[in-house]
């Protein structure tokens, strides 16, 4: 036997079906919530005597209460962020950015300091380094200076040395040369006597000796 | 053969009074919790100011802002809309927030589902951008700004000037209203129709058939992880076009 059964809304036919008795209803999960709601009647009755008065509301339609629920707690919300909580957000978002910009600001400014620093350090050490470069230059300018006087000094005395050698070379060669001639001249002018039997005149035999040691030396 | 029965649309939909005398339904209670959880979460940010950097509920309440403020705002009205921000951060959190409970248990009902949430969000921003453009230009200019578009030759006026009268005074409201609200139902529908599907062929009588109830499930698993993305969606394009929308009357030559 076909069962009707009426669903009711708010004192409201919404629904009305046929079911068996040996039908499998499983109950929908969204259709058991909303069979708490309804009040339903079975009533006997043949199938074709069953009229589906489905009068049921649009589900597309907007619903008065569900309208004015929403109005207000949209506006609710509205006052409150416009009045309230975003002014206070905003508030204290903009003093967080404001603090990160001057600490932002304070680092490039210590950054700044630090760079001038470093400039003043490195100004400092190039003076540094150019007055010990200059300094170095004029030590070995010094020393330079120095060396070239004393290889002066030791140059002339060497030169003085040399000089005094050469003329006392002179001295004896001159007086062994001296020494030779007379030697020489003695020797030719007994030579001479015990050929000729006559002594030879002594500057004729000098001067003959003379010139064959002369000729002997430049040969 | 699985003596499944699909519930009628309208009973998805209905929901009875949790007080009486007053309508408060479950629909409005998704409108109100929607207030109170977006109240609680800007109080809790705002309750103590820090120049540390954010957590927790202050640093989501800044996300949001920020996200409406680089993401809908300077991208729709630029830098003079800032002002716009409470507003459209009221539509956003409402919206998204509405949107949202179709997934969580014992909730499962986005309010937006149910057309008068849509309804009154869309006549709010139709009043908000005509008096925007009043505002800004007056009666006249807005109307013959709105009328007669500016660089559009003078011959086409016969033709853009009724659509643009039809498309900005009923067609903006309109689609936007339905947009959310068929978006919303749509994804709601899909849900209930696989979950019925899936609970009837794990229950079904016929033991083949039990494994097969994976298949909707799974489906079912896929659509509620893919309502998350439409929840968040819906309320970004909706927050977008009210921006679109005040900007465009407050500078038509933008």
């Amino acid at each position: 036997m076909p069962t009707a059964i009426v669903t009711q809304l708010n004192g409201h036919v919404v629904q009305v079906r046929l079911a068996s008795e040996t039908t499998d209803t499983t109950a929908p999960a969204a259709l058991e919530s909303t069979a708490t709601e309804t009040e339903a009647v079975a009533t006997e009755a043949g199938a074709t005597e069953t009229t589906a008065a489905t009068t049921a509301p649009n589900p597309i339609a907007a619903t008065p209460n569900e309208l004015a629920w929403t109005a207000g707690s949209f506006l609710v919300l509205f006052v409150i962020m416009r009045y309230f909580l975003f002014p206070r957000l905003k508030k204290a978002t903009d003093a967080r950015y404001a603090s990160i910009r001057a600490n932002v600001e304070g680092a490039d400014q210590v950054k700044s300091d630090a760079r001038s620093a470093v400039a003043e350090y490195e100004a400092a050490l190039a003076a540094v380094q150019a007055e010990a470069a200059g300094r170095i230059d004029a030590a070995r300018q010094t020393l330079d200076n120095e060396r070239t006087a004393q290889l002066a000094q030791v140059n002339a005395r060497i030169a003085a040395a040399r000089a005094e050698a050469e003329a006392a070379t002179a001295q004896a060669r001159a007086a062994a040369q001296s020494q030779i001639a007379t030697a020489v001249a003695t020797v030719v002018t007994r030579a001479a006597e015990l050929a000729t039997g006559r002594k030879p005149d002594a500057s004729t035999v000098d001067a003959t000796v003379k010139s064959v040691m002369e000729s002997a030396v430049t040969r | 053969m699985l003596a499944l029965e699909f519930p009628e649309i309208n009973s998805l939909l209905v929901w009875k009074n949790l007080f009486d005398g007053v309508g408060f339904n479950k629909i409005a209670l998704i409108a109100v919790l929607a207030t109170t959880i977006s109240s609680l979460l800007f109080f809790f940010a705002t309750r103590k100011a820090t120049s540390d950097a954010p957590r927790g509920a202050r640093n989501l309440a800044e996300v949001i802002v920020d996200f409406i403020e680089d993401g809908v705002i300077m991208q729709t009205m630029g830098k003079e809309g800032l002002a716009w921000t409470p507003f459209l951060l009221t539509m956003f959190l409402f919206i998204y927030l509405c949107n949202v409970p179709g997934i969580i248990p014992f909730f499962q009902m986005p309010a937006t589902a149910r057309m008068a949430v849509p309804m009154f969000l869309a006549g709010l921003v139709w009043v908000v951008f005509n008096a925007t453009g009043i505002k800004h230009q007056g009666p006249v200019g807005y109307l013959k700004s709105v009328l007669f578009p500016p660089g559009v030759p003078k011959a086409l006026y016969i033709l853009v000037t009724p659509i643009e009268l039809i498309s900005t005074f009923l067609v903006r409201p309109f689609s936007l209203a339905v947009r959310l609200f068929a978006n919303m139902l749509a994804g709601h529908i899909l849900l209930v129709t696989f979950a019925l599907l899936s609970e009837a062929l794990f229950q079904a009588k016929d033991k083949a058939l039990i494994p097969v109830g994976i298949l909707p499930f799974i489906m079912l698993v896929f659509l509620t992880s893919f309502e998350v993305l439409v929840a968040f969606l819906q309320a970004y394009i909706f927050a977008m076009l009210t921006a679109v929308y005040i900007g465009g009357a407050a500078h038509p030559e933008h």
